[in-house]
């Protein structure tokens, strides 16, 4: 029998070759489910942070001859990727979220495998732990605190002191704006667009001032007489300091803010200890002329920070202890190597962390001592209140995420400095959108 | 007995139907069904409530608000959109050194992502530094409010959107053109007709069944346009940029609202589909014989 030979191939072999890869293919994701595999959903797609988790990976499959794959997404799409790999079948075991209504809802739904024992093992700052039910779902890398910074050679050149006041906040950027170096200089930039860097931003005021959303019941406080009041006195305050800013902040996001205090646009900005690394890639002449303080209230007696945080949920998975024994295996060296990532803005939740010569080692943290200073004073100060609209109540729910994602206190801004309405009206109108966003 | 070329085309006709089928039949269905239930996210247990989704997305002020406002933004985008790219065309289709050239660069922003559009976009319109906020203060013009009022920020919104799509309509109508007897032309011109009446009573004319087809397009892609809105404002400021398609997703995805944003959706497609039918009942796609 002759065969036709192709280029030393003949056909019967090139087709059983196909039959067998086809076959393959199929039995493939079989193959797949066998091999032991934890797969991580990152949500820090900083370089550092990625290599900080691919190393521990590595070392992982290493030691406990298991393969730890890294998927990476910005934070803001960790929860819509995890949700899409449980509703197609291959949820991660490990994922990121960074929104307090996202862990409620999977524990809810019961996709997350509780990690109480692995929480409770270390002593963590104010504020931080979420329980759902009385388990433990998040395992929290960071604190994302945002307070003020301000130009402390201006400060120091026009004699001010550091506000205690909203009045003396405005006084200091109006005295802090004039002209640099042929660029005009503005007293403050703070975002006021449809944007989470505007509730993240610009309400911490009202924190200080002792406004809150809920009670302990979930009755609507923000819509009492008291908070009333004193939210329409935030809004007076904000309508003047709107006016040492630089135009455009309703497009202005994160970026924009980083971008206005670093290039000296701005006197004073809010942020969390990013701003501090940036200065020292991009502004070195800035790196150590800033200074930090938490919001003021109006009367000088208590000051706040807005509530952040990051962390990893192990979900429910056939790989779920598995995953439960990496991050175990993780929580320690490797921990300490994730954070030093981002090692100004990566403020550690853990207690332990602070007293930790391994972390303490870091370059930045060493030079910036004053400054973790200053952050790990946040958690201690009890004259220092930490909240955010997504945070508030007396446990997680999705009724103070959904004023958080309706706008709520963005547009309550906007109705002051756009569309000059009376800071009562603007109130009263926040108080409407709420009342509808949580009976949505 | 059906000849092997009528095996190909019901072969192509029955695998186009059932990747309709599957791919655009599927999600609607999907979305009606969803838009029956309530849900907190799409891995939660649905829960049938009949019509009350309908029923609490029509009493709501913001619904008819997103309405009035992808209305405003599909109807002026489109005019804007269908003037210029007329005018570009005709330009286009004049005979003039480096024409092949100017054809290229004319279909250039079609051609970027809108991802890149809307940063450009926003870098040139930044409040402080952007370019054209910059040149318009130095010419005397004062600090344009590109996005810090409700109807510039939807008219900077209809701008970049107008900038992005308008080359899609200069090519089809530069192609339109290019369909055109000469004889038609001078024809007009023994009878007297000028520039001016030869658009009117001869250009305009012929262009009707390319026009017709652009703007059916045109006006179902920019009532769903989600990415350049979404991208420059997020429906703000205050709601004067949230069209449907933005308050769809908000509700689904970020209100954990699924069958709110499904039941959003849906009026939406039923309402467009409503228009369209109007629109071919008014402009059919083929000459009545």
């Amino acid at each position: 029998m002759t065969t036709r030979k192709t280029g030393g191939l003949s056909r019967r072999s090139l087709l059983t070759a196909g039959a067998g890869a086809a076959a393959a293919t199929i039995y493939m994701p079989a193959v797949h489910s066998q091999v032991h595999e934890l797969r991580f959903l990152n949500g820090e797609p900083a370089v550092d942070s990625v290599r900080a988790l691919r190393v521990a990976a590595a070392q992982y499959e290493k030691e406990r001859r298991i393969k730890v794959t890294i998927d990476t997404v910005p934070s803001g799409d960790a929860y819509t990727r995890t949700v899409s790999a449980i509703k197609g079948g291959r949820p991660y075991d490990i994922s990121t979220l960074i929104f307090v209504a996202h862990v409620l809802t999977l524990a809810n739904e019961g996709q997350l495998t509780p990690i109480t024992e692995l929480v409770n093992r270390h002593k963590w700052g104010k504020r931080i732990l979420f329980p759902v039910n009385g388990q433990h779902y998040w395992y929290m890398y960071d604190y994302n605190l945002c307070w003020l910074f301000y130009r402390k050679d201006l400060y120091d050149s026009a004699k001010l002191e550091p506000p205690k006041t909203w009045a003396q906040l405005l006084e200091n950027c109006r005295k802090t704006s004039g002209t640099e170096g042929g660029s005009q200089r503005f007293g403050m930039a703070t975002p006021i667009g449809n944007n989470d860097a505007t509730n993240w931003m610009s309400l911490a005021y009202m924190w200080a001032d002792g406004i809150s959303l809920f009670d302990d019941k979930w009755t609507n406080t923000f819509a009492s007489e008291e908070n009333r009041k004193r939210a329409a006195a935030y809004l007076d305050f904000f309508g003047e300091m709107y006016k040492t800013m630089p135009p455009g902040m309703t497009q202005a996001g994160f970026g924009t803010i980083t971008a206005a205090y670093s290039s000296g646009q701005a006197a004073h900005a809010p942020y969390a200890g990013r701003l501090i690394e940036i200065l020292e890639q991009r502004a070195p002449q800035l790196a150590d002329k800033y200074g930090m303080m938490p919001y003021p209230d109006s009367a000088g007696k208590q000051a706040a920070v807005n509530h952040g945080y990051d962390g990893w949920v192990v979900g429910k998975t056939p790989m779920a202890e598995e995953a439960v024994r990496f991050l175990e295996w993780f929580s320690d060296a490797h921990y300490i190597n994730f954070l030093h990532s981002a090692p100004l803005h990566f403020q550690p939740p853990r207690l332990d962390i602070y007293e930790d010569a391994r972390w303490r080692a870091h370059p930045l943290i060493e030079k910036h001592a004053g400054a973790v200073k200053t952050m790990q004073g946040f958690l201690d100060d009890p004259n220092i209140v930490i909240r955010s609209v997504d945070t508030e109540g007396p446990a997680p729910d999705l009724r103070p995420a959904k004023i958080f994602e309706s706008w709520v206190f963005p547009e309550m801004l906007q109705n002051k400095v756009l569309k000059n309405l009376s800071s009562q009206d603007c109130v009263s109108q926040a108080v409407e959108k709420m009342n509808r966003a949580i009976a949505g | 007995m059906p000849s092997r070329y009528d095996w190909v085309i019901w072969t192509v006709f029955w695998s186009g139907l059932a990747l309709t089928a599957l791919f655009v039949g599927g999600p609607v269905l999907d979305a009606l069904w969803l838009s029956l239930h309530q849900a907190s996210s799409f891995i939660a247990e649905p829960r049938f409530v009949g019509l009350a989704n309908y029923g609490r997305v029509v009493v709501d002020p913001e619904f008819w608000r997103a309405m009035g406002n992808g209305l405003f933004y599909a109807l002026t985008s489109i005019g804007l959109q269908v003037v210029l790219g007329i005018a570009f065309a005709l330009v286009l289709n004049q005979t003039f050194p480096a024409q092949r050239l100017v054809r290229g660069l004319a279909t250039l922003p079609y051609l970027l992502p809108t991802v890149v559009v809307a940063l450009t976009f926003q870098w040139l319109s930044d409040g402080s530094v952007g370019l054209v906020t910059v040149l318009m203060r130095d010419l005397g013009f004062g600090t344009i409010p590109w996005f810090e009022q409700p109807w510039t920020a939807r008219m900077s919104v209809v701008l970049a959107s107008v900038w992005l799509w308008t080359p899609f309509v200069t090519i089809c109508v530069l192609a339109g053109l290019q369909t055109i007897p000469p004889a038609l032309y001078e024809a007009a011109r023994v009878d007297g007709a000028g520039p001016v009446a030869l658009f009117w009573h001869v250009t305009l004319p012929q262009l009707k069944p390319v026009l017709t087809v652009v703007v059916l397009l045109r006006g179902i892609w920019m009532f769903n346009k989600f990415d350049i809105i979404w991208l420059l404002t997020k429906g703000g400021p205050l709601g004067a940029t949230e069209h449907l398609p933005i308050m769809a997703y908000k509700r689904a995805f970020s209100l954990f609202d699924v069958g709110g944003g499904a039941a959003v959706a849906t009026l939406s497609f039923l309402m467009l589909s409503i228009v369209v039918t109007i629109y071919l009942r008014l402009f059919p796609l083929e000459e009545k014989r």
